[in-house]
């Protein structure tokens, strides 16, 4: 088979989540690849089942069959989509009907890699002790929920909700993605992995997430061993509900007169930790996600999930020893905008490298860049704090030196947004 | 009957409980010290004039058991207990925190002779020394607090913060500096960002260093009193163990790798890393990791650390052999010691003499150069000032000042005092602003600006030759809010990608130093209207995301050290 004649990308209208369909038409056939498909937030305007229309878009839209899913991470914006629902009819269920033939999903997810010692070849003890944690963090979300209830008006409980929302285990979802893998083929990625695609003329590598023992081989200075620093974290996060640290003789019966207001000041504490370990987890998983890039004549297409910037750092240190990852990373044409636009996915180093970046304005020959954003602005993050997503810094950056297709800019009427590109 | 005087001694853990006596009877046992305070009658707490502990959990809702009162003449009711004493009972580690905050509040208030106040509007300092479950301890000026955690370790022993010297002055250092310079909580260069972290670091680990206890503890990782030798003591030690590499890869290292690994989750590794990072002009001037606040302190940290190693040295080169290639142990420590509180004393009289807003690190050297030598101009000794200029320079940090000693420029001489009263220039902020405003145009105030003299201090302070030096400093601060697209009116560069209608608020001004006679001695300034610096310093803080980021989240700070990949997103942020 040669290579493709035309590429499609659709990002579908999942308000705060991602949900793209990357379409390679052969002269003859076409092969179709899902990254992710979740929602935490429609706008207002959406149809109550509007991830139902989404499924039913995309079988439509790749002719009942997938050649391959790929869930970046964990996070239910990004999974939800896959739950197929208690009686099987949500949209995973159609999802599933689509029967691809391979699931991608990160090192992190592969259900064997805690157990099994010798687990996927790069996969170390740093990253076992990673995944335990992992595991021990969701252990303190129901805390979390326990706080939220009891207080939705505090701003701080506030943003512990969505994370909160975002982190807790879809675990329905989960396990379809194991089921889907188990029907099909399985592949659990990270930094210079096979992606297991077969899509005939396209170069697809794996950019992400990197294994915990590969990022370490990058920080030069350490505070604590990772192993230690992992179970420290998780310990303690698992005993956020706390046991007093000395023998019961020692206790009183009161705090003293004169310090309690100090202590009603201080009751922000133990939510303030609680979102400390929240925060921690979101960003621990989104760096957990796959980075994929594929090259297809002169396009390249980069989707890096969520991944921020402490993933990124390992990809960026190797452009200097490996000048072929940097020319890929500067000849992206189609980048999907990591994390909704948020201030800490797009590293500013990566931004500088894209080369192809204002050509647009310029004229210069038939490439430009093209930017997707799946986003929806004042579900997450604060302008008062600069943390706003999408960051309105970026967000001026991509108007003015891409070609940006954003979700946002959808009428109501319309499902998706569509563009062909042609290598 | 107990004489009352103005001290009292408090035993205290000399660095943490993981620092233990090496070898003698005590070996194996925590390293304690013994601490003077100023003398005071405690209520329960302990709860003094200045500082009030709370003893409450937030995590667990839980209070423990108070402090008892202590009259001023009292003994220390911890003198003789055990390790497993003040390990367990929270009392003692109420009094541990109580005596090095109240300590290190005295030492600054001697180095520059007045009493300070704290950064927020109250006269008692809040510590909470178990405040929170989690690896952190933190200043949080809007609780007017220090909060220390404690958490559970790898082989589940409690760890405690409050029970740590250098975490407890390191966090007092932040409020004392908040009290003595408001406006180096607020974004600026990369500098100002790292200087908070690096000087209260640097004062940390000198107050650590100046206990004689610690000094032989560095001591003995260089050069081990083995058991054998402990039991014919001769009091010698080889002066080559001594030497600056020695006392820096095994005497420093040693203490370094000692010191609780997890305890490093709450410190950084301060210690550590000024040991490991060698002098080079590179990391300060071209390193894109070192414009990262928390890399960059560590230069500060490693400049006036290495200085301490040096002058260390070269006094026990100065020692008598007392045997050909020995010195005497005790000799050598009791320099060690004394050095640590010398060079502690000149970084904190510095303060005084540095920049009221936008402090770079070759304004500090200028600061502390200017500084010591007014207070003890004889360094014929220690060579403090020549050691310090050099190291500086070796780590590429340059004296702010063109002078040739690179000492501040004398204020201008051409000055008009007509119709300022002495007494309420020691005093009165409006007396100072009128002085400031009869003289704008001499001393380059910005008539654009909003003005505001931020406080008028007046200090006493004894010099060398026994006589008390007074002078008043005094802060000015100018600020200009504009937007983006105007700051071309004054030459200021926009930095790229800055939105036009973006809001600027460019900050300056001038530390004022007066003598006696109420004479300007030094003007300390960097205008507010200054374009090369503010054209950069706008682009750094719009490169690094911090452009309108309140004032300094100390709690946050503190956590991103303990950050898993060492390292944070600043410069790639949007």
């Amino acid at each position: 088979m040669a290579a493709p004649t035309e590429i499609i990308v659709r990002s579908y209208q999942v308000g705060f989540g991602d949900c793209f369909l990357l379409s390679f038409v052969y002269r003859t056939t076409s092969r179709h690849v899902l990254i992710d498909f979740g929602s935490t937030g429609l706008p207002a305007t959406a149809a109550k089942d509007q991830l139902m229309r989404v499924a039913r878009a995309i079988r439509d839209d790749c002719g009942g069959k997938l050649h391959a899913l790929i869930a970046t991470h964990r996070h239910a914006d990004h999974i939800n989509g896959f739950d197929p629902g208690e009686h099987n009819d949500g949209s995973g269920a159609i999802i599933a009907s689509l029967e691809p033939d391979l699931v991608i999903q990160p090192w992190t997810e592969d259900p064997k890699a805690p157990k099994n010692a010798k687990g996927p070849t790069a996969v170390g003890a740093h990253s076992k002790a990673f995944l335990r944690a992992i595991n021990e963090f969701e252990q303190a979300l129901p805390a979390a929920s326990a706080l939220m209830r009891e207080n939705r008006d505090s701003p701080l409980l506030n943003q512990l909700a969505f994370l909160g929302e975002a982190n807790i285990s879809n675990h329905r979802a989960v396990k379809q993605l194991i089921k889907m893998g188990k029907r099909g083929k399985a592949q659990f990625v990270h930094y210079g992995s096979a992606s297991g695609l077969n899509l005939p003329g396209v170069r697809v590598s794996v950019l992400g997430p990197p294994t915990i023992e590969q990022s370490l081989s990058i920080t030069r200075q350490r505070s604590v061993d990772p192993e230690e620093f992992w179970s420290l974290v998780a310990g303690n996060a698992a005993t956020a509900s706390s046991v007093p640290p000395f023998s019961p003789r020692y206790r009183a019966a009161r705090a003293p007169g004169p310090a309690r207001w100090i202590i009603e000041r201080l009751s922000y504490l133990p939510a303030e930790q609680l979102l400390e370990i929240v925060r921690i987890l979101d960003g621990v998983l989104n760096n957990t996600s796959v980075i994929l890039l594929f090259e297809v004549g002169k396009q390249v297409f980069l989707f890096p999930g969520d991944a921020q910037v402490e993933s990124w750092k390992y990809v960026l240190s190797k452009t200097s020893a490996n000048p072929s990852i940097r020319k890929r990373l500067e000849d992206v044409t189609v980048y999907k905008v990591g994390h909704h636009g948020s201030l800490n996915a797009t590293p500013k180093t990566l931004w500088r490298m894209m080369r192809y970046r204002g050509a647009q304005r310029k004229g210069k020959g038939e490439l430009a860049l093209h930017s997707f954003l799946s986003t929806m602005e004042g579900k997450h993050g604060s302008t008062d704090n600069n943390t706003e997503v999408p960051r309105r810094t970026l967000l001026a950056a991509l108007k003015l030196e891409t070609i940006l297709h954003s979700t946002e800019s959808l009428p109501p009427s319309k499902l998706k947004v569509e563009h062909v590109f042609v290598p | 009957m107990t004489k009352e005087t103005d001290v009292r001694t408090l035993r205290i853990i000399a660095q943490d409980p993981s620092v233990k006596h090496l070898s003698g009877e005590n070996a194996g046992r925590i390293l304690t010290a013994h601490v003077q305070i100023p003398a005071e009658d405690l209520r329960p707490g302990p709860w003094g004039y200045r500082v009030q502990v709370i003893d409450f959990d937030a995590s667990s809702q839980t209070a423990f058991k108070s402090y008892r009162s202590l009259s001023a003449t009292a003994g220390d009711r911890y003198r003789n207990s055990s390790d497993s004493l003040i390990l367990k009972d929270p009392r003692f580690h109420c009094q541990n925190v109580y005596a090095l905050v109240m300590h290190t509040l005295a030492r600054f208030e001697r180095a520059l002779g007045r009493r300070l106040r704290w950064g927020f509007g109250s006269h008692h300092l809040i510590v909470l020394p178990h405040a929170f479950r989690g690896a952190n301890a933190y200043y949080s000026p809007r609780d007017h607090a220090l909060l220390f955690g404690y958490f559970t370790g790898a082989t589940g022993e409690q760890i405690y913060t409050c029970l740590s010297h250098d975490v407890i002055v390191h966090e007092t250092t932040h409020a004392l500096l908040h009290g003595l310079r408001e406006r180096f909580n607020y974004p600026s260069s990369p500098d100002q960002a790292a200087f908070h972290e690096g000087f209260a670091d640097v004062v940390a680990l000198l107050s650590v260093f100046s206990l004689p206890a610690v000094a032989a503890a560095i001591l003995n990782h260089a050069s081990p009193i083995s058991n054998q030798d402990a039991e014919n003591d001769t009091g010698l030690i080889q002066e080559r163990a001594v030497s600056v590499k020695a006392l820096r890869s095994s005497g420093l290292l040693g203490l370094a790798s000692e010191l609780g690994g997890e305890l490093a989750a709450v410190r950084g590794n301060a210690l550590r890393r000024s040991v490991e990072l060698r002098p080079s002009p590179t990391y300060y001037t071209d390193s894109p990791e070192f414009r990262q606040p928390h890399r960059r302190g560590e230069i500060f940290v490693a400049a006036v650390m290495n200085t301490f190693l040096e002058i260390w040295a070269g006094r026990i080169e100065t020692l008598r052999e007392v045997r050909s290639g020995f010195v005497s142990r005790e000799h050598v420590i009791e320099e060690g010691a004394e050095i640590a509180e010398i060079l502690l004393t000149a970084i904190i009289r510095a303060i005084d003499y540095t920049p009221q807003t936008h402090i770079q690190f070759g304004d500090f050297l200028s600061a502390v150069l200017t500084s010591d030598r007014e207070a003890r101009p004889r360094d014929e000794k220690y060579q403090l000032r020549e050691h310090l200029h050099r190291t500086f320079v070796s780590y590429g940090i340059h004296p702010a000042s063109k002078s040739e000693n690179g000492e501040w420029e004398p204020a201008p001489s051409e000055l008009s005092y007509r119709n300022v009263h002495l007494d309420s220039m020691r005093s009165a902020p409006d007396e100072v602003f009128r002085f400031i405003w009869q003289n704008a145009g001499a001393l380059n105030v910005n008539g654009e600006a909003y003005s505001r003299v931020l406080s008028v201090r007046p200090t006493r302070r004894i010099s060398q030759d026994g006589f008390a030096l007074e002078e008043t400093v005094a802060e000015h601060h100018q600020t200009i809010i504009l937007k983006a697209r105007e700051l071309k009116r004054l030459g200021i560069e926009k930095p790229t990608g800055m939105p036009s209608n973006f809001e600027v608020r460019l900050r300056g001004g001038a530390t004022l130093i007066f003598d006696e006679f109420g004479r300007l001695k030094y003007h300390i300034h960097n205008d507010v209207g200054d374009a090369t610096r503010q054209s950069r310093r706008l682009q750094d803080l719009w490169n690094l995301g911090m452009f309108n980021s309140q004032a300094r989240d100390f709690s946050r700070m503190h956590r991103s050290r303990f950050s898993m990949f060492g390292q944070d997103g600043r410069g790639e942020e949007w």
